[in-house]
């Protein structure tokens, strides 16, 4: 770490260490607000702290790990959040591409207008629209069922089936979402020279061909990025889940992020909590590092 | 038969055919245009309609959710009337809405301000400087924007009530502050690598030091990352509930999400949809004004920053 590397002349160039007084404070809160909270926290998933033992606690090794992996909570969340995070990306993900898509049309008049209302659930605070969507979906009383029944459908129990429950969470999330994927989609669909449409369209080939043969394979990089981090955000993503359902009904939408909360701020088992938490920061980890090895995606940043 | 069709009658042949097909294609175009407007005009209004339905509601004198209905929902405006928002402003079902503003302005302000001064030189640290270890601090950078925050949450606890800083502003200030030292050193250090180095490299022809030439000329031209992350880190704290909901327990020392979360929403129906509204407006208006007004920073910042 300490040994200077060569540069391209082959002289050993130095390190300069006044540019660490740039990043200082990122240094500082690396160290104290993210790395030692790290370490209490895989400390803690290793000890029976919880409300009974809450000062005086023990070591008990991988136990929690074992409870929860024996008990069966694990993988019902785990299959959960998977569903949760697949579901949510294939829906955002793409609609904001086929709007994209619509928006990019040559001479689509009113574009402007169709962006600015696209923006609203995006610069809306997320908090305040889901409780407002809670309201929206009430079973009795929301007013998606009494508009509904305008045009003779029953009533939908939107949030009291467990089924129902995760399609209105992914429906909430791409409504609140889709103006984030539609713009990036819209960006680079935007970067693609337009000679290349021209080109392609001279040698015959139709919308769909176009597609095919020259807009997702100049963009499938920025594509997987784009995607797989949406996934990452959406597999944490923690005020749909809590504020919307709150886990309901029973646990069928609790997941690894809204379940870990709910261990440490409701059941007050701080060790078992942290280990769910461990488990889906590993699970990420892993899905990071094997998407990149297969699509080179983390290359779009440097 | 072939013989007696003349030569222009063979051409008068091929013009109406051509005329036709022409034809055909500018009515599917039409269509085609038509059905793209449809679906975007149906996305513009889901994607506008909540937010009109809470205004609305917030206008209109409700007693619960059961009264929100399709004939209520109409815009008419004789039937306007500001009693919520009156309601709102005097303390009533336990609200006290002047206090948690007030608090909400000062964590979401103190931290965004202290945050993003800490970390307005770190974007030409990692951009600029040949820092040993460089590579390792930008993997940690990207790392932890995949960890979950409530990975933290207990830690935190634990070391701030440790420094009797739980049911505090500082309490809340450092956390906030530090993620946004995190998300807005990375998003720096890319805007920062965009810029070419030629402007640095002028400053120092004409007799600036290095120092002086990052502070004079580069730190002025990461303006727009500036105002982004700042944005950005005002609006994290302004509706945080996970981490205020554990490190503070003083409703006087509460923020409008846990204020409006605890007023509006424990009992579900049972409570006021109009004053719930009223409340939902005047939270979120504020934020919706402001990105509006810096939706340039905002939406185009976005991706430069977070990929290239």
């Amino acid at each position: 770490m300490f040994r200077s590397k060569p540069n391209v002349n082959g002289v050993r160039a130095r390190y300069e260490w006044k540019g660490m007084i740039f990043i200082l404070p990122v240094l500082v809160v690396l160290a104290f607000l993210d790395f030692y909270p790290l370490g209490i926290s895989i400390f803690l998933s290793l000890t029976n702290r919880s409300i009974a033992h809450l000062f005086v606690y023990q070591i008990v090794g991988l136990r929690n790990y074992a409870a929860i992996i024996g008990s069966g909570t694990l993988f019902k969340i785990l299959e959960q959040t998977a569903v949760w995070s697949t579901g949510s990306i294939v829906l955002m993900a793409g609609f904001g591409f086929l709007l994209a898509l619509l928006m990019t049309q040559p001479g689509i008049s009113g574009s402007r207008i169709y962006r600015t209302s696209y923006l609203v659930p995006w610069a809306y605070p997320a908090f305040i629209t889901i409780l407002v969507w809670k309201g929206l979906l009430d079973y009795q009383l929301g007013f998606v069922n009494k508009f509904l029944a305008l045009f003779g459908i029953s009533k939908i129990f939107w949030l009291g089936l467990p089924s129902m429950a995760m399609l209105s969470m992914m429906i909430v999330n791409l409504w609140l979402s889709f103006p984030y994927y539609t713009y990036v989609y819209t960006a680079s669909l935007q970067s693609v020279p337009k000679e290349l449409y021209d080109a392609a369209k001279m040698d015959g080939y139709g919308t769909f061909g176009v597609l095919g043969n020259v807009t997702l394979p100049l963009l499938k990089r920025q594509i997987a990025f784009i995607t797989v981090f949406g996934f990452v955000f959406t597999w944490n993503n923690f005020y749909i889940p809590f504020l919307l359902t709150n886990g309901g009904p029973g646990t069928s939408t609790y997941i690894l992020v809204s379940y870990t909360y709910y261990e440490q701020t409701a059941l007050l088992q701080y060790g078992i909590a942290s280990a769910y938490a461990i488990i889906s920061v590993l699970f990420l980890l892993v899905f990071v590092i094997l998407i990149n090895r297969y699509t080179k995606m983390m290359s779009v940043l440097y | 038969m072939i013989n007696n069709v003349t030569e222009s009658g063979l051409q008068r042949r091929a013009d109406l055919i051509s005329a036709r097909k022409n034809a055909y294609f500018r009515r599917v175009r039409k269509i085609k245009r038509i059905i793209t407007h449809l679906v975007l005009i149906l996305v513009a209004m889901f994607a506008v309609f909540p937010i009109y339905y809470i205004i609305v509601n917030s206008l209109s004198p409700l007693a619960t959710l059961a009264s929100v209905s399709v004939t209520s929902m109409l815009p008419i405006l004789s039937r306007i009337s500001f009693g919520n928002y009156q309601a709102l402003f005097v303390f009533q079902h336990g609200v006290l809405l002047r206090t948690w503003l007030t608090n909400t302005l000062i964590y979401a302000g103190t931290s965004s301000l202290l945050g993003i001064a800490l970390s307005i030189t770190s974007g030409i640290g990692l951009s600029r400087f040949r820092i040993p270890g460089r590579k390792a601090i930008l993997y940690m950078l990207l790392i932890l924007s995949t960890f979950p925050f409530v990975i933290m949450v207990i830690p935190f606890y634990d070391m701030f009530s440790t420094l009797h800083l739980t049911n505090s502003y500082i309490g809340l200030i450092i956390p906030y502050s530090a993620s946004a030292v995190i998300f807005a050193a990375w998003m720096n250090k890319n805007y920062v690598d965009s810029i070419p180095r030629d402007f640095e490299e002028a400053a120092q022809i004409d007799g600036y030091s290095r120092t002086q030439a990052l502070f004079r000329i580069l730190v002025p031209m990461t303006k727009p990352v500036i105002i982004l992350t700042l944005l950005l880190a005002f609006f994290g704290p302004y509706t945080d509930y996970a981490l205020i909901n554990v490190l503070v327990s003083k409703n006087s020392l509460w923020n409008m999400a846990l204020g409006m979360y605890a007023t509006t929403q424990i009992s579900s129906h049972a409570i006021n949809y109009g004053m719930f509204s009223a409340f939902a407006v005047i939270m979120g208006l504020p934020i919706f004004i402001i990105f509006i007004i810096f939706q340039k920073y905002l939406v185009s910042g976005f991706s430069i920053t977070m990929y290239k």
